[in-house]
C-alpha cells in the first residue's frame, strides 16, 4: 500500500509517515504543493492524505489535478480548518474523508484502512483477525465461530481496535472516535470504560481469548496475549 | 422624525410666527396713521371753531345742523385745560344702529362763559379701510406663505435627494458581502465630500473585516498544526511501551493539555466567527426537530448517566438562522444539561412556536446565575472543561436576536430560548 502524505509542517509528516509505516503502509512525503504535483504525476499512489493549506498552494487543486490523472487513489483531507464549507467542498471534488488537526494517529490509521477496504472490496469483505471475523457488509461479528452480538458502539470499537492491532490508544482517541468530539469528555471516559467492559465480556463468554490490555494511566491496547 | 418632515414643519412654525406679528404690525401701523390723519383734521377743526366763536359771544348748536357733530356744553366750576381724544360710539337716531366716532374734547370761553367742546368725526370709512386692507394683507401673506412652504418642501427634496440616494446604498451594503460600495456623483460638495468619505470607511471596514476573517482563519490553521504535532509525538511516545509510571503521568499530562488546549482555540474561533458573522447562511430551521435529532447522539451519555429524558417537544419552533450554528447551539444546551445533571436525574425538554426550554435536574449553582453566560466561567470543578459552551449559546442567540432565560427552581434549572419582543 503506497501512500503519499502532503504536509508542510515537518514534525507531523513524520509522526504520520512513522505510525503508518509500523502498520505496514509504504509512505513518501511531498512538503509544497510542486513536489506534491509532481510525485502524483509520476508514481501511482493507493491514497493520499493531503493538508489543506500548503505554503505554495491549496491542497484542493491537488485534489482536482489527482481525480484528473488516476481518479481511484483514496483521499483523506487533514486540515486545521474546521468550516463545514471546507468539508463539502472537499467531498464534492473527489476526498473521501475529512480530519480536522490536531487528529489522533490512530484514527487517521484507523479511516485509512477502512478507505482502503472500501476501495478494494467495494465494502464487501470479511475482516478476520485469529478468532474473530468480522463480516462487515452485514456488520455482523462471530467469535470463536459463534455469533457474538454488539451494539452499535461495541461493533465501533471492536473495529477501531481491529484498526490498531498491537498501538496503545488513549482513552481520549477510542471516545472522540466513538462519539465525535461534541461530547463531554469526563462523561464520555466513563462511557468508553463500561463499553470495553462489555465488550471483553461478550468476547470471552463466546470462547475468545482477551485481547484488550488496559495501560495504566494511557488507555488500552488489542494485542494477542 | 423625517428630514423632510422637520424642515417643513420648522418653516411653517418660524413663517406663521412672522406672518402673525406682520399681520399685527401692519394693522397697527395703518390704524396709527389713520388715527393720526382723524386727529390732524379733529385738531383743525378746533382751530375753526375757536376762530370762530372767538368773534361770536354765543355758539348755537343749530349752526351745525350735522347731528351731534359739535357738542358744546358750559362748564361751571373747575376745569383742566387740556385736549383730549377718544372713541366713542354714537347711536343713529334714525334706524338705531351704532357707529364708531373719534371725538376731541376741548375748553374754550364762548362769551366769558367757558365751555366744554367736543367735535366727533365718524370712522366708519376709516374703519372700512382697515378692514379692507387689512383682508388684503391676510390675504396676500397667506398665499405668500402656502406658495413659498410648498417651494422649499420642493427644493428641500431636491437638495437632500442624494444624501437619501447615499442612505439607501449604505443601508444596503453588506461589509461581509466583496460588493464595494457604489455612490453616486452629486453636484454638491457637501455630498460628494460625505460620499468620498463613507466610500473610504467602506473599504476600510471590508478590508479590516477581510483581514480579521484571515487573521482568524490563519491563527486556527498556525495553532492547530503545532497542536496536532504535540498530539502526534505524545501518540508515538505512547507506543514506545517502555514508559515508567512518572512518565506515563507526563505525558498523559500533555496530551491533556494539548487538547484542551486545541479545544478552547477551536471555542474561541467559534466565537470570534459567529462575532464576525461569517455564519451568513440563513434558512428556516426548526430547532424542536433539530433537538430530537441531536438527542439521538448524546443517547449513550443519558443511558450512561441513567438519566430520564422527558420529551415535551409538541409544536415546532421555527427560527431563521444558519443550520451548522443551530447544531452548535443544541449540542452546547444538551452537553451542558448532561454535563450539570446527576446520575439518575431528569432532563425535560418542552417547546412551542415561540420558545425553547432545555431543563435538567443539578446542583444549586456556585456562582452568580447573572454571569452565568460568561465566558470562562466554569461551574463544574472539571478541569478538562474549557468553559466556553454556554458563552456561545449567548453569542449564537445575540446573533440572531433571541432572548435567553435562565431559571433555577431547585433542583430544576432551565435554560429558555426565545424570540425577543420587537422594541417598537
Amino acid at each position: 500500500m503506497k501512500i503519499l502524505v502532503v504536509e508542510d509542517e515537518k514534525g507531523l509528516a513524520e509522526s504520520m509517515v512513522e505510525y503508518l509505516t509500523r502498520e505496514g503502509f509504504t509512505c513518501e512525503v511531498a512538503s509544497t504543493f510542486m513536489e506534491a504535483d509532481e510525485k502524483l504525476s509520476l508514481y501511482a499512489y493507493d491514497c493520499l492524505i493531503v493538508d489543506l493549506t500548503l505554503p505554495d498552494g491549496n491542497g484542493f487543486e491537488i485534489i482536482s489535478n489527482l481525480k484528473k490523472i488516476k481518479a481511484t487513489t483514496g483521499i483523506i483531507i487533514i486540515s486545521a480548518r474546521n468550516t463545514l464549507e471546507d468539508k463539502i467542498h472537499g467531498l464534492e471534488i473527489g476526498s473521501d474523508d475529512y480530519m480536522t488537526k490536531p487528529f489522533h494517529l490512530s484514527e487517521l490509521n484507523a479511516r485509512l484502512k477502512s478507505l482502503i477496504r472500501r476501495r478494494n472490496f467495494n465494502g464487501n469483505n470479511d475482516l478476520e483477525w485469529n478468532e474473530i471475523l468480522v463480516n462487515l457488509a452485514a456488520r455482523r461479528v462471530f467469535v470463536a465461530e459463534k455469533e457474538t452480538f454488539l451494539s452499535r458502539k461495541e461493533y465501533d470499537l471492536l473495529l477501531y481496535f481491529l484498526a490498531n492491532v498491537d498501538v496503545a490508544l488513549t482513552k481520549e482517541s477510542i471516545a472522540e472516535h466513538l462519539w465525535g468530539d461534541y461530547i463531554n469528555s469526563s462523561d464520555s471516559l466513563d462511557m468508553v470504560y463500561s463499553h470495553i467492559k462489555n465488550l471483553r465480556r461478550k468476547m470471552i463468554e463466546k470462547g475468545g481469548k482477551d485481547y484488550i490490555h488496559s495501560i495504566y494511566g494511557i488507555g488500552y491496547k488489542f494485542t494477542a496475549p | 422624525m423625517k428630514l423632510l418632515v422637520k424642515t417643513s414643519r420648522i418653516y411653517l412654525f418660524a413663517s406663521l410666527a412672522i406672518y402673525l406679528v406682520v399681520g399685527v404690525a401692519f394693522y397697527w401701523i395703518i390704524k396709527f396713521m389713520i388715527y393720526d390723519e382723524v386727529e390732524s383734521r379733529l385738531l383743525m377743526e378746533k382751530r375753526d371753531f375757536v376762530f370762530f366763536v372767538r368773534t361770536r359771544p354765543t355758539w348755537n348748536t343749530n349752526y351745525y345742523f350735522v347731528e351731534n357733530k359739535v357738542n358744546v356744553l358750559p362748564v361751571s366750576g373747575g376745569f383742566d385745560n387740556s385736549v383730549t381724544f377718544k372713541d366713542t360710539v354714537i347711536v343713529n337716531k334714525y334706524d338705531q344702529t351704532s357707529f364708531p366716532f373719534r371725538q376731541i374734547t376741548f375748553y374754550t370761553h364762548i362769551g366769558d362763559v367757558v365751555h366744554k367742546v367736543s367735535i366727533r368725526k365718524s370712522m366708519i370709512e376709516s374703519y372700512k379701510l382697515i378692514e379692507a386692507i387689512s383682508a388684503a394683507m391676510v390675504a396676500f401673506l397667506g398665499l405668500l406663505m402656502i406658495a413659498m412652504y410648498l417651494f422649499q418642501r420642493r427644493l428641500s427634496v431636491n437638495i437632500w435627494e442624494p444624501f437619501y440616494h447615499i442612505l439607501t446604498k449604505i443601508k444596503e451594503f453588506d461589509l461581509t458581502k466583496k460588493e464595494k460600495l457604489i455612490l453616486p456623483v452629486s453636484e454638491i460638495t457637501e455630498f460628494n465630500e460625505l460620499e468620498d468619505v463613507l466610500k473610504k470607511m467602506g473599504d476600510k471596514m471590508q478590508q479590516d473585516y477581510t483581514s480579521l476573517r484571515e487573521f482568524t482563519e490563519n491563527a486556527s490553521h498556525e495553532m492547530q498544526t503545532p497542536l496536532a504535532l504535540i498530539n502526534a509525538r505524545v501518540e508515538q511516545m505512547i507506543q514506545s511501551g517502555d514508559l515508567s509510571q512518572t512518565h506515563t503521568y507526563w505525558i498523559e499530562e500533555i496530551y491533556r493539555a494539548s487538547r484542551k488546549m486545541s479545544r478552547l482555540n477551536q471555542g474561541l474561533l467559534l466565537l470570534a466567527k459567529i462575532e464576525n458573522q461569517q455564519f451568513n447562511e440563513i434558512v428556516p430551521v426548526n430547532l424542536t426537530e433539530l433537538l430530537e435529532v441531536r438527542l439521538v447522539d448524546f443517547e449513550d451519555v443519558i443511558a450512561h448517566k441513567r438519566i430520564d429524558v422527558q420529551n415535551r417537544l409538541t409544536e415546532p419552533f421555527w427560527l431563521d438562522m444558519s443550520p451548522a450554528l443551530a447544531e452548535i447551539l443544541l449540542n452546547n444546551l444538551l452537553n451542558n444539561a448532561l454535563k450539570h445533571n446527576m446520575s439518575g436525574g431528569k432532563i425535560i425538554l418542552e417547546s412551542t412556536p415561540n420558545d425553547l426550554r432545555i431543563s435538567n435536574t443539578g446542583g444549586a449553582l456556585k456562582g452568580d446565575p447573572q454571569r452565568l453566560f460568561e465566558r470562562f466561567k466554569k461551574e463544574s470543578t472539571d478541569t478538562d472543561s474549557v468553559g466556553l459552551g454556554l458563552s456561545i449559546v449567548r453569542q449564537i442567540c445575540n446573533t440572531y436576536h433571541l432572548k435567553l432565560e435562565y431559571t433555577f427552581d431547585k433542583p430544576i434549572h432551565s435554560i429558555r430560548i426565545l424570540r425577543e419582543e420587537p422594541n417598537e
